[in-house]
């Protein structure tokens, strides 16, 4: 991480690397900050630390201190103080960076400002440069991703600088699709915006008064963006790049980004902590080209199928769990995502923990939740297993409806459109609500 | 919620039949649920039940009861 940053300031020093509403951080800022972080770890003898700070330009100073002298970071979800506690008890961290005052873990809790200041030294090269990502907890507890800064580094050998961009942060930084963009803008030597909050309103905003022109964020958001956008009638920004990634997306989503955005370039990142990313389709095309498969041992990425689930095996994925042994670095593993081949293409049919079991039945959401998606009147849909006394467990929808859309039209549309689905798969409780439950981003099938 | 009387229950059982497509031309607390008279499956009947639990806050079905006609859901309310 320290290197994109040297790289682009040894050349450039004032060039914006992160902007808010509120300042500006140059190339050189952030060098020069992570040396100081970097100092600052080294006499103090921490190899270890977790973060929770939500200031992306200190992040990214903490984060490239890290790197640069070995230690591993850690950046925590936005939780609870209660959250954070049991989350450094077991990722065992004895310091946590944070300028929120109330924590109350046990650890020893550090200001930003204590190792941002002082003078920079040269420091030792370490022999390795761990970093530690925690997964969402969409799938159950998180658990900590243990990667290394140079195999992460190696998904940015073929960025081209691109001064001028101006990406949106629409992650947060403790998740792996934060960290990813991250890399890319900083490989560029482009800008990236980051308003705080993260969210689809904020982010519309930044789009219109911060100059945004590229853009990465999951399905979900982009669903709520266009929604607020619809809604406020406000301009429409001028994208050059929509990214989509984090979860399966829906075809209809593709064609809606591409008419609202008709400047833009649309992508579709498929890549999880685990393993990495598998590059972008560029295609609108919905799921994956069949030609990700079987590659072969001397590609970067190969993939395979299983028992209708995808594997993956990949040279920039993560060494291992935390407190698991390690894995073999560059081995096959399960990516938790069922898939269908279509023709020419892999279609995502949910996660293996998705699946809802009506009656012994084992019924998709994804699809149903597609083609719910697609009913004049509805903003956004989420489809889930409603525990039954009778069958186990029905398909049930929550609807968000679009503005002046009639509940009871759209129901009975909505019946019509999953009519020919098999018995099971047919939703048997469709409910309107104001939002769909969400966490880090996507859409929360499976609650933990 | 709305409150469980007879006849909000009644009503409530009825549209999800005439919705189904399964009410039959008599319809009153003797009529049958399942055979000989609306004739429902295991996943209508699960959406009746879903449906009972969202309108009133309970349903017979989730409580482990199994009731066999018009009538019997009734029964579950006034009791």
């Amino acid at each position: 991480m320290y290197e994109l940053l040297e790289r682009v300031a040894a050349a450039d020093p004032g060039r914006e690397a992160v902007v808010t509403h509120d300042t500006v951080t140059t190339y050189g800022d952030l060098a020069a900050d992570a040396r100081r972080v970097a100092t600052a770890l080294h006499h103090e003898g921490v190899e270890r630390f977790g973060v929770v700070e939500h200031d992306a330009a200190t992040v990214v100073a903490l984060l490239a201190g890290a790197a640069l002298v070995g230690a591993e970071a850690c950046l925590y979800p936005p939780d609870d103080a209660g959250t954070v506690t049991s989350l450094s008890t077991r990722f065992d961290h004895d310091v946590l960076v944070s300028t929120r005052e109330d924590l109350t873990a046990g650890a020893r809790l550090v200001a930003p400002t204590a190792w941002l200041a002082g003078e920079p030294e040269d420091l030792p090269e370490p022999a390795a440069r761990p970093h530690l990502v925690l997964t969402t907890g969409t799938t159950g507890v998180p658990r900590g991703v243990r990667h290394d800064w140079s195999r992460l580094l190696r998904g940015t050998a073929r960025v081209r600088p691109a001064d001028g961009q101006r990406w949106l942060l629409a992650y947060g930084l403790h998740q792996f699709a934060g960290l990813q963009v991250l890399l890319h803008v900083f490989a560029a030597g482009a800008t990236l915006v980051a308003p705080a909050p993260r969210r689809p309103k904020e982010g519309l905003r930044a789009m219109r008064e911060l100059g945004v022109t590229h853009a990465s964020a999951t399905p979900t958001y982009w669903r709520f963006l266009l929604a607020q956008l619809r809604s406020d009638g406000g301009t429409v920004p001028r994208l050059r790049q929509v990214t989509l990634g984090g979860e399966a997306i829906p075809g209809p989503l593709l064609d809606d980004l591409a008419t609202t955005f008709p400047d833009a370039s649309v992508s579709q990142v498929y890549a999880a902590s685990e393993f990495g990313s598998t590059g972008s389709m560029k295609d609108r095309r919905a799921g994956l080209s069949v030609d990700v498969l079987d590659r072969g041992e001397d590609a970067e990425v190969d993939m395979k199928i299983v028992d209708g689930e995808l594997w993956i095996r990949s040279r920039t994925g993560m060494l291992g769990y935390y407190g698991e042994p390690p894995v073999e670095a560059d081995g096959w593993r399960p990516t938790g995502d069922l898939v269908e081949v279509v023709g020419d293409r892999i279609l995502f049919r949910g996660r293996t923990s998705e699946v809802i079991n009506v009656g012994g039945v084992k019924v998709h959401p994804l699809p149903i939740e597609e083609r719910v998606g697609g009913v004049p009147g509805v903003d956004m849909a989420r489809v889930f297993g409603r525990p039954s006394a009778l069958t186990g467990a029905i398909v049930a929808l929550e609807v968000v409806l679009a503005p002046d859309a009639d509940p009871a039209t759209v129901k009975k549309a909505i019946r019509e459109a999953c009519s020919d689905l098999p018995a099971a798969a047919q939703p048997r409780s469709i409910k309107f609500v104001d939002d769909v439950s969400t966490a880090g981003g996507k859409i929360l099938r499976r609650l933990p | 919620m709305t409150s469980a009387t007879t006849t909000s229950v009644e009503i409530t059982v009825r549209n999800f039949l005439d919705v189904a497509g399964k009410l039959p031309d008599e319809f009153g607390p003797d009529t049958p649920l399942f055979e000989g008279g609306a004739g429902l499956d295991s996943l209508e009947t699960a959406e009746l039940s879903a449906l009972l639990e969202d309108e009133f806050g309970s349903d017979p079905y989730s409580e482990g009861e199994l009731p066999q006609t018009v009538g019997e859901i009734l029964g579950f309310y006034a009791g």
